[in-house]
């Protein structure tokens, strides 16, 4: 019987105890799992979200996120000169505002407002019913909210009343038509978003700024990629700041996402060392309890290493087993805990915090297998130092 | 190169002291004896006077603080642990007064796990587990657990476990220390059995009807061999 | 000679009132501990600000004092470099020259209540009467902000994961203590007690066991609180507290783990004194 063998009946001679064991393992190998997801995830969704748009970089008027800093002047004459740059594929000019939608309530639907203006690209929304606005057209674009709370459809009329930064009165509503229902990328579960072209969004905060963006969104040509695009754009117009999606998700990550990273290796380590200590204080009674049969088969002629080995399997067994169960459960676990977390308001509803990642898989089974190894020190270095005549004596005596 | 002159175990003037907090205990003092192939030893005393630990100098398990002993003309304090343990496996078998019998292994598997960890093939310890059981008269208790055994059934598969790799010496610790009297009777003809087919045996006792089976007898007493005599 | 002395001791003394009086005129600022380290700016330094990035509208500015920011966990990384102005100052420095004395805007207006239980009422007043403005009570506020509501759920899951491994865990090292007097209860049960006693006795072990854990596990969690918050500290270079033992928190630990220890020994314990008792004191 080779010393997997011999661990394995070890085992089951007490199933209640190895069954324990493994739970155990399995509980602690969920969370750890899911840490390991964590400390990812976000970021990773956060830079398949940004890819899915479409464009790779995004033009600003200082180093703060779109929407946060100044507007761009002169938007629509850069975005044109931007997309005639032979390593830029398209590119669009974005502004953010608030709006309220008079409809569906007596204050209306306090919604985000959009305007993008650019020839030959994609807008940053997918069309779901009806149909796209067109520029310079007093049209508008809902999403799936919106037009649940405001009852609105495509082809409904509607007085939209704009709330744009820096406006220092109070705007009159404007009449829009309802051209389609989009969804767009970055709205959350419940978020309420609207979409017009950036003519229309000017005449809606006043028509004083029409020539402005908060955001400049560029799509790199494929054969140039991003980082060729980024010099280019940064040599045509140097007052302005160039990001590509990589380093905007390296300031996320340096920021708010910081924190579920510090959690993640936090509760990485403390699960770590519950599965060392919990597995060592099994391997170690059991084996404090049968020292006398380990002695016997020491005298009959096993050798240290033999006995060693036979310890090792046990503590790979119960790591092994509670760890191939920890996958299930930890998914069915991080399907839980990410369902919780999506609850943060402003979170897009594409991102996740939890995403397999095959080297989350992998360290998984290096932190499990090393647990298994340290784990095993202690018990390992009683049998490897186990005196077998007084042992012997002792179970006599005992 | 050894070098041997028949005998399995020659041990002169081994001691073994053991050091303790309240001062160093001598437990076996300068004994001097030889174990030949055949021989059925006895080694008797009181308690406390040295005979489990003589015995398992002579088996190798404990090495002599003092003194020489030899295994078939190996000097055993020259091996490495490595080459103690395949002794202990292929050459000495042991019997203890506890059985210490794997309670998860049924009683085959406890006569297979020796030859298994001697790299004996598959079918052929099948067969020698088989021919042991029979002869120690539990054929068909394989496959029972320690649990569901007697005392004395117990002893009788620790004793086919000792003798599977047909070691020359077999090494027995109060074997009879737990069981009653006519089990112990039980286990005396088997060992008597085990000897007269060529394993040499010596057991330590402190049953004189046990000793008495014996062709020589050793008595000892506060480490030493007192006096030794032969049965008729 | 001594004539000259005299005038030009005179002379620096002007041109230091001078300058000790241009600096009195300036405008005073607070800036944030951050800014003061970065800049290696110290209190009374005159600092210019700009509100443009090309520099235009530049104002100076005295240093009057040096803050620690109010820790914020929306902020957590970022380094606070702040400066707080009077609010006319500040206006003056971001007004457009073409924009009219007067026609300057706040985002936030802060109210301290002379009764702060009038808070409710009054958000609701202020907001009755000035449609378009919104008033939230402060107090609270952190409680009924999502993040901090979503987060606490969070917390919660992981809680109760490590409460169900530590759950098995427990149970498993009861057993094998309980197991470990196997033979000894086998004994007691041979010789006549009754099974309810000897597990009255076992539930005592196991209750007094649970209360010297709970002890243990406070006192150990204190420790870590103050480790934990150091370092997450320096880390991050925040006055934020991360981990904080309230008495609540301990009350609820400790509510959950005597329980727990002490159902697990019962269970355990239970397990055992339904076999034989010969059984039991048979090795």
């Amino acid at each position: 019987m080779n010393a997997m063998g011999f661990a394995w009946r070890s085992l089951v001679r007490q199933p209640a105890r190895a069954s324990l064991g493994v739970l155990g393992v399995a509980a602690v190998g969920a969370l750890l799992f899911d840490m390991l997801l964590l400390s990812q995830g976000l970021v990773i969704s956060m830079r398949d979200l940004l890819e899915r748009t479409g464009f790779d970089l995004r033009v600003t008027a200082t180093d703060a996120l779109p929407g946060q800093g100044p507007l761009i002047p002169n938007a629509v004459e850069r975005t044109q000169a931007i997309s005639q740059l032979s390593s830029v594929r398209s590119a669009i000019a974005l502004r953010f505002a608030n709006a309220f939608v008079l409809a569906g309530g007596p204050r209306g639907v306090y919604t985000t407002f959009q305007g993008v203006a650019g020839t030959g690209a994609a807008h940053p929304w997918t069309i779901l019913r009806g149909r796209d606005v067109t520029a310079g057209r007093p049209e508008i674009v809902i999403n799936e909210n919106t037009a649940t709370r405001t009852r609105l459809a495509a082809g409904s009329r509607v007085m939209l009343r704009a709330s744009c930064a820096g406006q220092k009165q109070a705007l009159p509503p404007v009449p829009f038509i309802v051209s389609g229902i989009a969804q767009f990328p970055f709205d959350s579960p419940s978020g309420t978003t609207i979409a017009t072209s950036l003519q229309m969004l000017a005449t809606a905060c006043g028509g004083n700024e029409t020539n402005e963006a908060d955001v400049i969104m560029v799509a790199s040509q494929e054969r140039a990629g991003p980082a060729v695009a980024v010099s280019d754009v940064a040599a045509l117009l140097p007052d302005l700041h160039v990001l590509s999606n990589a380093e905007a998700v390296n300031r996320f990550e340096r920021g708010g996402f910081t924190y579920f990273r510090q959690i993640s290796t936090v509760l990485t380590a403390v699960t770590l060392s519950f599965a060392v200590l919990l597995i060592t204080v099994l391997l170690t009674v059991s084996i404090n309890q049968r020292l006398g049969e380990i002695a016997a088969l020491r005298a009959l002629g096993f050798s240290r290493w033999r006995v060693v080995a036979d310890v090792f399997c046990e503590s790979v067994l119960i790591v092994g087993g509670g760890g191939l169960l920890s996958l299930p459960v930890g998914a069915l676990l991080a399907i839980g805990l990410d369902h919780i977390l999506k609850r943060i308001p402003g979170i897009p509803a594409d991102v996740h915090f939890f995403v397999f990642q095959p080297s989350a898989l992998q360290v998984h089974l290096a932190l499990l297998s090393a647990t298994a190894i340290v784990a095993a020190l202690y018990p390992i270095r009683i049998v490897a130092r186990l005196p077998i005549a007084a042992t012997l004596r002792d179970e006599v005596v005992g | 190169m050894s070098t041997t002159n028949g005998h399995i175990v020659e041990a002169r003037n081994i001691s073994r002291i053991f050091p303790m907090p309240a001062g160093p205990v001598t437990a076996v003092a300068d004994v001097s004896l030889e174990i030949l192939p055949g021989d059925h030893i006895a080694i008797r005393g009181p308690s406390g006077c040295g005979k489990s630990t003589l015995l398992h100098m002579l088996g190798c398990v404990e090495a002599p603080t003092a003194g020489t002993l030899l295994f078939r003309g190996d000097d055993v304090t020259q091996l490495s642990d490595r080459q103690r343990s395949l002794l202990r496996l292929r050459q000495i078998g042991f019997v203890f007064q506890r059985f210490f019998l794997l309670p998860m292994l049924t009683a085959a598997e406890n006569i297979e796990l020796p030859q298994s960890e001697a790299n004996v093939p598959k079918a052929e310890r099948r067969q020698r587990t088989h021919e042991l059981l029979e002869y120690v008269g539990l054929a068909a208790r394989a496959a029972h657990r320690p649990s569901e055994l007697s005392g004395g059934e117990m002893q009788r598969v620790a004793i086919a476990r000792a003798v599977a790799n047909k070691p020359g010496l077999l090494l027995a610790d109060e074997p009879t220390g737990e069981l009653d009297r006519a089990t112990g009777e039980q286990i005396a003809s088997l060992l008597d059995r085990v000897n007269a087919d060529g394993t040499a045996l010596v057991i330590v006792t402190h049953d004189p009807a046990l000793a008495e089976r014996s062709t020589k007898i050793l008595s000892m007493r506060d480490g030493r061999i007192e006096s030794e005599s032969t049965s008729a | 000679m001594w004539v000259r002395c005299l005038l030009a001791l005179i002379g620096a003394a002007l041109i230091a009132s001078a300058t000790v009086q241009a600096d009195d005129t300036l405008p005073s600022v607070l800036i944030s501990r951050q800014l003061s380290e970065g800049e290696r700016l110290s209190v009374g330094d005159v600092i210019r600000l700009s509100a443009s990035e090309d520099g235009s509208n530049v104002q100076q500015f005295r240093i009057a004092g040096i803050y620690e920011p109010t820790p914020d966990p929306a902020r957590l990384g970022a380094v606070i470099r702040e400066v707080q102005l009077h609010l006319p100052d500040l206006l003056s420095l971001t007004r457009e020259p073409s924009a009219p004395s007067g026609s300057e805007y706040v985002q936030t207006i802060n109210v301290a209540l002379v009764d702060p239980n009038d808070a409710d009422a009054f958000s609701r007043d202020v907001r009755a009467r000035m449609p378009g403005i919104d008033a939230q009570p402060a107090t609270g506020a952190a409680e009924s902000t999502g993040p901090f509501i979503v987060l606490r759920r969070f917390h919660l899951a992981i809680a109760i994961v490590t409460i169900v491994a530590s759950t098995v865990f427990l149970l498993a090292l009861t057993i094998m203590l309980v197991d470990e007097r196997r033979a000894a209860v086998g004994v007691l049960r041979l010789i006549g007690l009754p099974i309810h006693r000897i597990l009255l006795q076992l539930f005592l072990e196991g209750l007094l066991i649970a209360v010297v854990g709970s002890a243990f596990g406070l006192a150990l969690s204190l420790l870590s609180e103050g480790i934990i918050n150091r370092f997450f500290q320096w880390r991050y270079d925040t006055a934020l507290v991360f981990v904080r033992v309230t008495p609540q928190v301990a009350a609820v630990c400790v509510a959950i783990a005597i329980p727990l220890g002490v159902s697990a020994t019962v269970v355990a314990s239970w397990a055992l004194l339904r076999r034989n008792g010969l059984r039991l004191a048979r090795r």
